[in-house]
């Protein structure tokens, strides 16, 4: 299951897999057998949808530890003091039934939080890679960092291209293409 | 318990989400999931901009655990199965404002996440910068 490097490249993967599938209901009509007759119509759901896990990792077994190794008098068998603060991750995941296709970004920072959250508001409102306002705003990916390099790259290709209307589906299958490779159909 | 199935607004909606949040951060064990999907009827599908179906759950589950949860009588017990589950529909034009005020939410509840470390932040600054030296 890959992971996207930055929270610009999930969002703006995210935005064009949300512009790609805009037929969010496909209706399938069961006949009977002859098929002539129009028996009943089912609704499928394909809409792309949006998950964040908060998650604290699980509890790794100490205790059995300390049982097994009988310390009766010393007393610097203190375990639970020297426990580091555990790390919650927050992981955010755009997953599309209809095409088996999953974008994820991975976090620990609680920083990102706040931005993460509004950008996704973004994507619920509809909102494509330019209204993101991911590609120009320098400060934003400031607390990035690492990925930086990669971002350069993105926005050139993508923007560009999605201005037009007729380009929407073009640029959102090539973006996703060169971004996915082997994602989308393991 | 209320039916499990009701939209709650978005008042009693942050109050939950804020409770569930923080229960789970103080713990420091657990998962909160929330989801976000747009809320289409089959039958109009006029609407250009959907209304947003948010939903913040625990990731525990009511059904019975089939391993343990059966008596000599044959009765599932569910004794720790307090699933938590909050579900809430955003209209288009309140999105922003929900949404403004869903990330305050977040930011605040989501405490077991790292802080953020200036001095760290710095040294790593410092030694980015040297690198290209060497």
């Amino acid at each position: 299951m890959p992971y996207l490097p930055t929270p610009q490249a999930y969002l703006e993967q995210s935005a064009l897999l949300l512009q790609a599938y805009p037929d969010a209901v496909r209706a399938i009509h069961e006949s009977d057998e002859s098929g002539c007759k129009p028996t009943s119509t089912k609704y499928l759901m394909i809409i792309p949808r949006i998950t964040t896990k908060y998650t604290f990792p699980a509890s790794k077994p100490k205790t059995q530890k300390a049982t097994t190794q009988p310390q009766p008098e010393s007393q610097t068998t203190a375990p639970p003091t020297e426990e580091k603060p555990r790390i919650a991750t927050l992981t955010l995941k755009t997953f599309h039934a209809g095409s088996g296709i999953c974008l994820k970004y991975r976090t620990n920072k609680g920083a990102e939080v706040g931005r993460l959250i509004t950008s996704l508001g973004k994507l619920a409102a509809g909102a494509d890679v330019e209204a993101l306002g991911l590609g120009g705003a320098g400060a934003v990916p400031a607390g990035a960092g690492a990925g930086d390099a990669e971002m350069v790259d993105a926005p050139p290709s993508l923007i560009p291209a999605g201005a037009g209307e007729g380009g929407n589906e073009g640029p959102g299958k090539g973006g996703k293409g060169k971004k996915k490779g082997g994602k989308g159909r393991r | 318990m209320p039916a499990a199935h009701a939209h709650l607004n978005h008042e009693e909606f942050f109050t939950s989400l804020t409770t569930l949040l923080s229960t789970t951060s103080q713990k420091a064990r657990g998962s909160v999931y929330l989801t976000q999907k747009p809320l289409i009827d089959p039958q109009q599908q006029d609407q250009q901009i959907p209304a947003i179906l948010i939903r913040a759950t625990d990731g525990n589950t009511s059904a019975a655990n089939p391993k343990n949860t059966i008596d000599k009588k044959g009765i599932s017990k569910n004794k720790n199965t307090n699933k938590v589950k909050l579900s809430t529909v955003v209209n288009p034009d309140e999105l922003e404002a929900f949404y403004a005020r869903y990330a305050e939410v977040c930011k605040a509840g989501m405490t077991g996440l790292k802080k953020r470390d200036r001095k760290k932040k710095n040294a790593k600054g410092k030694a980015g910068g040297k690198v290209p030296k060497l």
